[in-house]
């Protein structure tokens, strides 16, 4: 099949990898040429524009960062792509952005799927990916055998819009335990007890979480290097958080999250892994001199 | 082995009955007398005081609701100190504050007696299966008398350090599971609002890093809206208390957890405490449905 791809980072290279290999034709282009070198070395084929990817694709994937790469991205495939073509956009945004994304198409007669990803880099390389998707039940059977190619767990959560949903569920539940993590580890460190023992002994129990092993790992061994950037979480909390107040959620503890993440960008942390969120229940020890000092 | 056992509840039961199972004798006392029926037809002893239990076994474990509880039966008239022989160790298998254990701890150690605080994470079911996770605080010479025990009703057990550091790991173990049943209450509700099936959502949710025991187990009963205890709210509610009251003390900020206490003083006050922990999920649709 003949599938275009645009946004070549961490996660978006290797997922265009995998459809490479899987045999595919890959059209590709990007804002700084030099991220496709990889994949024309592997025969992917260059094109010199969005449009130009969307003429030559039966389905363009994206994988961006914002709501608004995203429709910025749309208005210029949209003079590419012909009637019945998909757009399937990997990134994580706004359940609105990728409603109003579909309302767009829907006027040509092109479909667009959201199809936010959890698992990070490592699941990116390794097809390992869990992928939520909101979009026409219809379009199962063309997409589900591209979606086997990049992740473990397919799910279609409902209409468009509907995976952005699921994945702002997942980082309200993802992130969140992050905090409780960085929190159990301050609260160990202030009674003088070794974290790594009581992530040891907690992860056997109902306390047991991906994130207690991945996360609560690399605070026990003070590894901050990314990892997943803090940036997107944080970037996706006001996603979220926006999204809650206009439907009138509440979210108390993503509320108390979401405030940590703000500090955490405060401190210019935010290239760092998320875990560093331990670092900033740490920020304020031994500095009650110099805080009352001002 | 000739063990004690005080506090005979949902945990406390099922806990001591393996112990008797493997071979032990054991030695109860009971707050109220019924309690001691199950094990009218087993191999166990009844006494009329703690006291009483403590001068007959080599190690008494306790397992109540909260410190004041713990301290009664270990150091008031009548307690274990009052009549254990030089060398007993006390179990204490409880959820209390830290601080707490470790001067119960002093106090039964001037007395001749030694202290392991040994609370426990799994719930009834992990009580009936012989499969809690046991964290440990107290002298390893005192904890490798009592592993043989503790393995009896535990799948992992678990030395994390000195006395005070088994309820510390407890306290961590609370906020993680606390926060993580607030996080998919609020997940649920989120995709209930927006229009989309919370079961969907979980699905999708368990093959990525928002995977967790809670969102399967719990994120399951959510969904099948049985909010029959499991783990009532209440408990939950004395033990983001200890978490707090430890915070206070020590001068920490644990804002998450600080939020999730909140919650659970909400669902206790709205009298839905005798409820499963994950009615918070029934007070966050409360809060976000118009009165009519």
């Amino acid at each position: 099949m003949n599938i275009g791809f645009i946004g070549l980072g961490t996660m978006g290279a290797p997922m265009a990898g995998h459809l490479l290999q899987a045999g595919h034709a890959l059209h590709v282009w990007s804002r700084r040429a030099a991220s496709a070198d990889s994949l024309l070395a592997q025969g992917a084929t260059w094109c010199a524009s969005p449009a130009v990817v969307a003429a030559a694709s039966e389905i363009v994937c994206t994988n961006v960062t914002a709501s608004a790469d995203v429709e910025g991205l749309a208005a210029l495939l949209l003079e590419g792509l012909a009637p019945g073509a998909i757009h399937v956009d990997f990134s994580t945004i706004a359940p609105s952005a990728a409603r109003r994304t579909a309302a767009l198409y829907a006027m040509r007669g092109i479909e667009f799927v959201d199809a936010p990803v959890s698992g990070g880099g490592n699941g990116a390389q390794n097809a390992t990916l869990a992928i939520m998707w909101g979009g026409k039940s219809a379009l199962a059977p063309r997409l589900e055998p591209l979606f086997a190619v990049l992740g473990k767990t397919v799910v279609r959560v409902g209409e468009v819009g509907a995976g952005q949903v699921a994945k702002a569920c997942n980082q309200m539940v993802m992130v969140a335990a992050i905090e409780a993590c960085a929190e159990a580890a301050r609260l160990a460190k202030g009674a003088g007890v070794d974290f790594a023992k009581v992530r040891t002994a907690m992860l056997g129990g109902s306390a047991g979480s991906r994130v207690l092993d991945v996360f609560g790992g690399r605070m026990a061994t003070r590894d901050f290097a990314a990892g997943v950037e803090a940036r997107l979480h944080h970037k996706d909390y006001a996603l979220l958080m926006d999204e809650a107040t206009r439907i009138g959620a509440p979210l108390p503890v993503s509320a108390a999250v979401w405030q940590q993440l703000n500090a955490l960008m405060a401190k210019g942390w935010g290239r760092q892994d998320t875990s560093s969120l331990f670092s900033v229940l740490e920020v304020l020890e031994g500095v009650a001199g110099g805080l009352a000092g001002g | 082995m000739n063990v004690g056992f005080i506090g005979l509840g949902l945990m406390g039961r099922p806990m001591a009955l393996h112990l008797e199972k493997a071979g032990h004798t054991l030695h109860l006392w009971a707050r109220r007398p019924e309690s001691l029926t199950p094990f009218a037809a087993v191999n166990a002893k009844t006494y009329a005081t703690p006291a009483q239990v403590a001068a007959n076994a080599e190690v008494v474990i306790v397992m109540v609701a909260d410190a004041p509880d713990v301290e009664k039966v270990c150091l008031g008239a009548d307690g274990l100190a009052a009549g254990g022989k030089a060398g007993l160790i006390v179990v204490d298998m409880s959820t209390i504050n830290p601080n707490a254990a470790r001067t119960i701890g002093q106090r039964l150690a001037e007395k001749g007696s030694e202290f392991v605080d040994a609370p426990v994470s799994g719930g009834e079911m992990g009580a009936i299966n012989a499969a809690l996770t046991i964290m440990v605080g107290g002298k390893a010479a005192a904890f490798e008398k009592v592993k043989p025990l503790l393995e009896k009703m535990g799948k992992s057990v678990t030395l994390i350090g000195d006395s005070g550091a088994g309820q510390v790991a407890k306290a961590c173990n609370q906020i993680l599971t606390g926060v993580g049943v607030l996080a998919v209450a609020e997940a649920f509700n989120f995709a209930a609002k927006s229009g989309v099936d919370p079961a969907k959502v979980r699905e999708a949710l368990l093959g990525g890093f928002a995977y967790s025991k809670i969102l399967e187990n719990h994120g399951q009963r959510m969904l099948a809206r049985n909010f029959k205890p499991g783990f009532k709210a209440w408990m939950h509610q004395k033990d983001l208390r200890i978490i707090m009251e430890e915070a206070h003390r020590m001068g920490l900020m644990l804002p998450s957890a600080a939020a999730t206490a909140q919650v659970f003083n909400a669902i206790v006050g709205s009298g839905m405490g005798e409820n499963d922990s994950i009615t918070a999920l029934q007070l966050l649709e409360k809060m976000s449905t118009p009165e009519t």
